[in-house]
């Protein structure tokens, strides 16, 4: 049960979202570079694509790469040309921190449980 | 791994508005100065701000020896240089002045207080936001190593 699908997305679910806060932080490091144009990793969709595919989704998981890309749909915001928003940065950094201390919980309740199942007081 | 990478691509932005906030200090000591090293009045000075090339540094350069993909990890901000800004000097007229032309007018440093004062801000708040991310990386981190409990 430990090392089954689900705790596998979890644990790739937690590496897509430290990857996309790496992302993030680049972004708020970079709001003062003329010309920047912003990064995201999109794990989201990598990781719906891979789970649900029956028999293949452990391996789909196990080569999953969260490769941030950049955002070439973000217009300028500033008259340097850089398409980074700080308000909309830190909005998605805050988000994507309490999505990563999400996965964190859950994982760390389905090991809670088996650690209980095992007759840890 | 890249559990630090977070800490180190805010780490350098932090470094990089604070060099902004020192020039910028800079420019407004020197606001008044008609005498430089160089000879003439004080010139405004600028941090340039590039990203950093991805991969690059030593860890990047560990991580490519090692085979692992080092092109695709997000690089922080470095401060590429400190320019001085070509707008001209503010010609002032005070006859009274040591530094005074034969007409009267003193070469002022093309020094805008508004300007700075806007820098400065925009410099503050900057660091504040990377502090902000710096601080979510922490919490996270710590969060996952209650894992091991």
């Amino acid at each position: 049960m430990l090392f089954d699908t689900t705790q596998l997305a979890l644990e790739r679910a937690i590496e897509g979202a430290g990857k996309r806060h790496e992302a993030l932080a680049a972004n708020l490091a970079n709001a003062n570079t003329p010309g920047y144009q912003r990064v995201d990793v999109d794990f989201h969709t990598a990781l719906a694509a891979a789970v649900g595919r029956g028999e293949d989704t452990r391996r789909a998981l196990d080569t999953l790469s969260f490769a941030p890309t950049r955002d070439a749909s973000a217009g300028a915001t500033r008259a340097d040309g850089s398409t980074v928003d700080v308000d909309a940065e830190s909005a998605k950094l805050a988000a994507n921190g309490l999505e990563y201390q999400a996965a964190v919980s859950v994982a760390h309740s389905r090991v809670d449980i088996l650690r209980i199942a095992m007759g840890a007081k | 791994m890249g559990m630090f990478d977070a800490f180190d691509i805010s780490a350098s932005a932090l470094t990089a508005e604070r060099m902004r906030m020192d020039v910028t200090a800079e420019n407004l000591a020197n606001a008044q100065t008609t005498r430089t090293a160089d000879g003439g009045p004080y010139r405004r000075k600028e941090v340039v701000l590039q990203e950093v090339a991805k991969g690059g540094g030593f860890a990047g350069n560990l991580r490519a020896a090692m085979g692992a993909g080092s092109s695709d990890r997000p690089g922080g901000v470095e401060v590429a240089g400190i320019a001085e800004d070509s707008t001209p000097n503010k010609m002032v007229y005070d006859p009274g002045h040591p530094d005074a032309d034969a007409n009267g007018y003193v070469a002022m440093p093309n020094v805008d207080s508004v300007t700075e004062m806007v820098d400065l801000i925009s410099a503050s708040r900057a660091y504040e936001a990377n502090v902000t991310a710096l601080q979510s990386a922490k919490t996270m981190f710590s969060k996952t190593l209650d894992l091991l409990r």
